[in-house]
């Protein structure tokens, strides 16, 4: 190693150290532990009891598994590129000069703000079939007979994006800060050069934010697989008949409710290695798309 | 109108159009966001008995004021204490995931060092294993810690606020890649002017990247106000309870559940939140003037 | 990608409003005085006492009774003995207790739900319970049997009561009147309930109130409505789910079978469709139980399974329906006859399908348990003994609108009860014919399927043999596996 290599080493361990620290102690030890678990017979009230890959083999065969598997992924399939979508358009024209643009904002933020107790409240109502305000405005549309939607095994899962694409707010406020920081004079040489607007977000502000596209891509990635708490507050195990069962709720009643902490630890390291596949898949395409403009 | 600094608007067709175009589709998809949300309002004004009255009623009739007196005053719901526990917890997390998440992001973004990107790849792994699973041994650490340091850790807040001053992951992670986004120029002058690797984190890339650390510092806030799962397993008394789980334990089994006090708790709760996102959108509107200059 | 390189930089500042620095300072001084101020999460803990934790479930309105009950605890036998008892509640209780459990430092007294009790004994989590008890004068002639024998398992006592309940029917007398002739003329009675599950269909069908095109406006009995207890319907047919001496699951068995087949019956006839717009469908259930909205207090439907804290619902949702303009023109202490002439329900055991029998019921309870591991045993049972007085206990289940553990009721619970028929809850405890919850060590997970193959059966999705022979294989699999690793443990 040259001496500037040793001391660019220094130089970044150090800045890198209390992540280090704490990382050692309070993320990677537990992860280590976990995966010790996943190897073994545990269900929290008696000490874990080594049993090699007998857990990961119990999985591979049980049905309830891939039903869960299944689920979350149509709901990805369903929810990730229409969150990603939505949310960029929705940051681009919140980021139009226009009067009135922090109260469009703080709209569209408020949906993350609400507390889930109140979300499922308010949620669970406005899909109720028979009274809530979804279907009767869609009778008054001149739907005759509208969805049952959380109670029909067929539009559950729709129902579900629909209530994750109402809390796209986070997204869009990375988004927004992204968006400041594309620098005004590239727009100006677009201009110049005869661009409209839609030329201009496609050849200047998507490349500029690209960094920020791909964050948020792997955000999404990570939440709608690892996707929790609004099936298990709207749907709890996952009705009607397993149809919103995702897999996370599988790997909390395995670990928690059937007391199988060993089960439930291999569920989240089979997930984990999905979730890496996928991210390794992004990282890998973004050396064509992601312009980190520092260089 | 609010002018963002560097572009000049040009009483163009172009522009009004524009802008036009923007109000029309935000209008339209705000009032869509803002139904569940109105909603919520509505019934948190209603009497218990009219909380699911059909056909579905706007306007609350009886005008319930009195609910938010009650709730703010109840015995059953200990707002400012909640409040109180929540802010004490807010100001120790969101301060230290901004300070050490930024220390660690410019590491990962501005030192090219041997072996970063192996850690860059392992710390981006740690957000994808889920929480439920890493809680269990994460419990029995912070039990550990309790019987070999000398104080307790299980029963009070450390361990909400403590691991948040090692970094946290989701920031780290946004933060370097705004770092990566600042131009290797600035650092390089600045570090030819003589100044050391923290002189440059402070003074150069620190003061760019406010929009980013802005939202770092709003996510951070937000996570800790609707955390319910840490103060769940790791407090012990009810007059330790945060705003989340005070909420939380509003609903009843069988007794049946107070749904217009629920709302009025939420919509309370959602308030300062909202205050605050409100008041840091200015950070958004800076932004960066430049005079374009070729380099 | 273009080099650009900025060297001076000039930012600009927009114009801040100055609303917005008033709200900004406002905020913060707000939460500066709150956290100077505010109040504090101190704890002042009697010296001169061991101190207990008592983890419970019940939140919201249910949690005021149990809190009078620690206070009482508190100021009475805890001050005599030195015991202070600190009480947490949080809906999620199981998982607290095991998290403490698992690291080492439980609650000294627990609450856990009734299908957890087998599971956590079964683990080796729990005290037993046995000697503490027969040291208090607690034993078999306490307790109504149901309750004594779901409280055990394996030969041990492993927890106590809390507050227990039994399900029943609650019927609309109203309604029932109004279609007396249609009743009459069918040869039912129209001033009582029905005694068996054939005659329950038959009222059903009478009072039902169907238009030409399939809508249902009422409905005389819907299983789903609010079927919190479907899975349990082979109680009232006579089966049983569990072979303890064969260790393996009787799903299959006919009877069993027949509860399910009973339960689809009734989507068959009012047609699945229909019969989910009528209930605004399975999460119907989750917002209109808790309103005015609930279909018994709007006569959607005329009879339905619950149990007795049934009747401090219709007294807060529709107090017309108990003859009253407002809750608070309640009184306990009218005499009983008085209270049932003015109320338009009544209670009775729901009906079986085993002839001759009319009291059978499911008993579900809520446990008081002592953890292994906890620090105080002696001081969590005298807690837990306390409870089990019979005044603390009458006062504790009034308040939650439900019967008595104990085999000695007084007098006064039985008229001054908040539910006027609680006679029939408590008479149902009693009976031989009532079940509590299966004791098997995976109960959780029985549970789980057995409402997923519920629900699958009562949408028309899955007939019920089949349904029940796949959760039967399923489930023999995981006890099986589960009884295996628990010999290979102890060995």
């Amino acid at each position: 190693m040259t001496k500037l290599e040793r001391r660019n080493l220094f130089k970044g361990l150090a800045f890198l150290s209390p992540w280090l620290i704490g990382f050692a102690v309070f993320t990677l030890l537990p992860i280590i532990l976990s995966f010790y678990f996943s190897l073994c017979d545990y269900s929290l009230l008696q000490t874990p009891v080594y049993r090699g890959a007998e857990n990961y083999r119990t999985l591979a065969t049980d049905p309830v598994f891939w039903q869960s598997m299944r689920v979350t992924a149509k709901f990805a399939l369903l929810a990730l590129p229409s969150g990603m979508i939505l949310a960029l358009i929705l940051a681009l024209l919140l980021n139009v000069k226009i009067r009135g643009q922090s109260i469009y904002r703080t709209i569209i933020f408020l949906p993350s703000l609400v507390p889930a107790v109140a979300l499922a409240m308010i949620w669970l109502w406005l899909y109720n079939p028979k009274l809530g305000l979804i279907n009767l405005g869609l009778r008054h549309l001149g739907v005759s007979s509208p969805p049952g939607w959380l109670s029909d095994p067929v539009w559950s899962l729709p129902a579900l994006v629909l209530m994750s694409l109402w809390g796209v707010g986070n997204t869009v406020i990375i988004y927004l800060a992204g968006l400041q920081d594309v620098p005004a004079d590239l727009y100006e040489a677009a201009s110049l050069d005869g661009a409209g607007t839609l030329a201009k977000i496609w050849h200047v502000t998507i490349p500029s934010i690209s960094p920020v596209i791909f964050f948020n891509l792997i955000i999404a990635i990570i939440g709608t697989v690892q996707q929790f708490t609004l099936p298990f507050i709207m749907t709890p195990s996952g009705q009607p008949a397993r149809a919103t069962y995702f897999y996370t709720m599988y790997l909390y009643d395995n670990a928690f409710s059937y007391l199988k902490m060993g089960q439930g630890s291999a569920m989240a390291w089979i997930q984990l290695l999905i979730i890496l596949a996928l991210t390794g898949i992004a990282f890998w395409t973004s050396k064509r798309w992601v312009y980190y403009q520092g260089k | 109108m609010s002018m963002a600094a560097g572009e000049k608007i040009s009483p163009s067709e172009d522009r009004t159009k524009k802008a036009w175009l923007a109000h029309l589709s935000l209008i339209i998809i705000c009032l869509l966001m803002f139904v569940p949300f109105l909603w919520m309002v509505s019934t948190s004004f209603k009497t218990l008995d009219k909380t699911m009255e059909y056909p579905p009623r706007w306007w609350p009739k009886p005008f319930a004021w009195r609910n938010y007196v009650d709730v703010f005053f109840s015995e059953k719901v200990n707002l400012l204490l909640w409040t109180r526990n929540t802010l004490i917890i807010e100001v120790l997390s969101v301060s230290g995931t901004v300070i050490s998440s930024a220390i660690v992001a410019y590491g990962f973004a501005k030192i090219q060092f041997k072996g970063r990107g192996v850690l860059f790849v392992i710390m981006l792994s740690t957000m994808m294993i889920p929480f439920p699973v890493t809680m269990v041994p994460l419990f029995t650490i912070f039990r550990w810690l309790g019987d070999h340091t000398g104080t307790q850790w299980l029963g009070t807040f450390k361990p909400l606020w403590v691991p948040t001053w090692f970094g946290q992951a989701f920031s780290i992670f946004l933060l370097r890649q705004f770092f990566m986004t600042i131009p290797d120029e600035l650092s390089e002058a600045a570090r030819i002017d003589g100044c050391s690797e923290m002189g440059i984190f402070l003074r150069v890339v620190l003061p760019l990247a406010k929009p980013a650390l802005v939202v770092v510092a709003l996510f951070a806030f937000m996570g800790t106000w609707n955390d319910f799962l840490g103060p769940l397993i790791y407090l012990q008394r009810p007059e330790q309870f945060t705003l989340a789980l005070g909420l939380q334990n509003f609903q009843s089994q069988q007794g049946g559940t107070d749904w217009n006090y629920l709302m009025t708790a939420s919509v309370l709760v959602i308030l300062p939140v909202l205050t605050l996102f409100f008041l840091a959108q200015k950070t958004f509107i800076e932004g960066i003037a430049t005079t374009g200059i070729k380099g | 990608m273009r080099s650009t390189a900025f060297a001076p930089v000039r930012i600009i500042y927009v114009g801040v409003s100055p609303l917005k620095v008033i709200v900004a300072v406002s905020l913060a001084i707000a939460a500066l005085l709150l956290l100077a101020l505010g109040p504090r999460a101190d704890e002042d803990l009697p010296k001169d006492r061991v101190v207990i934790d008592y983890w419970e479930k019940w939140t919201g309105n249910e949690e005021l009774g149990i809190r009078d009950a620690v206070d009482d605890f508190n100021r009475t036998v805890g001050a005599e003995k030195h015991i202070y008892v600190r009480y947490v509640s949080t809906s999620t209780i199981n998982l607290k207790t095991l998290m403490a459990t698992a690291a080492g430092v439980p609650p000294d007294v627990a609450g856990l739900w009734d299908n957890n009790l087998v599971q956590f004994a079964s683990l080796d989590a729990l005290e037993p319970l046995d000697d503490l008890a027969t040291q208090h004068g607690i034993d078999e002639s306490t307790y109504m049997p149901v309750y004594w024998k779901g409280c055990h398992w394996n030969g041990h006592l492993y927890s106590l009561i809390s507050t227990p309940a039994t399900i029943a029917m609650f019927y609309n007398t109203k309604i029932f009147h109004e279609n007396a002739d249609r009743l009459r003329a069918v040869g039912l009675d129209p001033d009582r309930a029905p005694r068996s599950i054939d005659e329950l269909d038959a009222y059903a069908k009478v009072l039902d109130d169907i238009g030409p095109d399939g809508h249902i406006s009422r409905a005389g009995y819907l299983p789903l409505e609010p079927g919190w207890y479907i899975t349990d319907t082979f109680m009232w047919f006579g089966g049983s789910i569990w072979d303890q001496k064969t260790e393996k699951f009787t799903l299959t068995d006919p009877k069993v079978v027949n509860a399910f087949k009973w339960v689809q019956s009734y989507s068959r006839r009012l047609g699945k469709d229909a019969m989910n717009e009528f209930r605004g469908g399975v999460s119907g259930g989750a917002t209109n139980w808790a309103s005015p909205q609930n279909p018994f207090l709007t006569s959607s439907v005329v009879m339905i399974q619950q149990g007795p804290w049934m009747a401090n619902h219709i007294l807060n949702y529709n107090p017309a329906m108990d003859g009253l303009k407002s809750a608070n023109e309640e009184n306990l202490q009218e005499p009983l006859e008085q209270r049932r002439k003015r109320i338009q329900w009544a209670a009775a055991p729901f009906p079986s399908a085993v002839p001759g029998v009319n009291d059978a019921c499911y008993a579900p309870f809520d446990t008081l348990v002592i953890p292994k591991g906890c620090k105080h045993i002696k001081e969590a049972f005298e807690f837990i003994a306390f409870i089990n007085r019979q005044d603390v206990m009458e006062k504790l289940c009034n308040a939650h609108s439900k019967n008595s553990p104990l085999r000695k009721v007084s007098a006064d619970f039985l008229e001054h009860h908040k539910n006027p028929y609680i006679d029939v809850f408590e008479k149902l405890a009693a009976s031989p014919n009532a079940q509590s919850v299966p004791q098997i060590p995976i109960m959780p997970e029985v549970g789980d399927e057995l409402n997923n193959a519920a629900q699958s059966i009562a949408l028309l999705q899955a007939q019920p043999e089949d349904a029940l022979r796949e959760a039967q294989v399923r489930l023999q699999a995981k006890y099986d596996d589960f009884m295996q690793k628990r010999r290979a443990r102890n060995q």
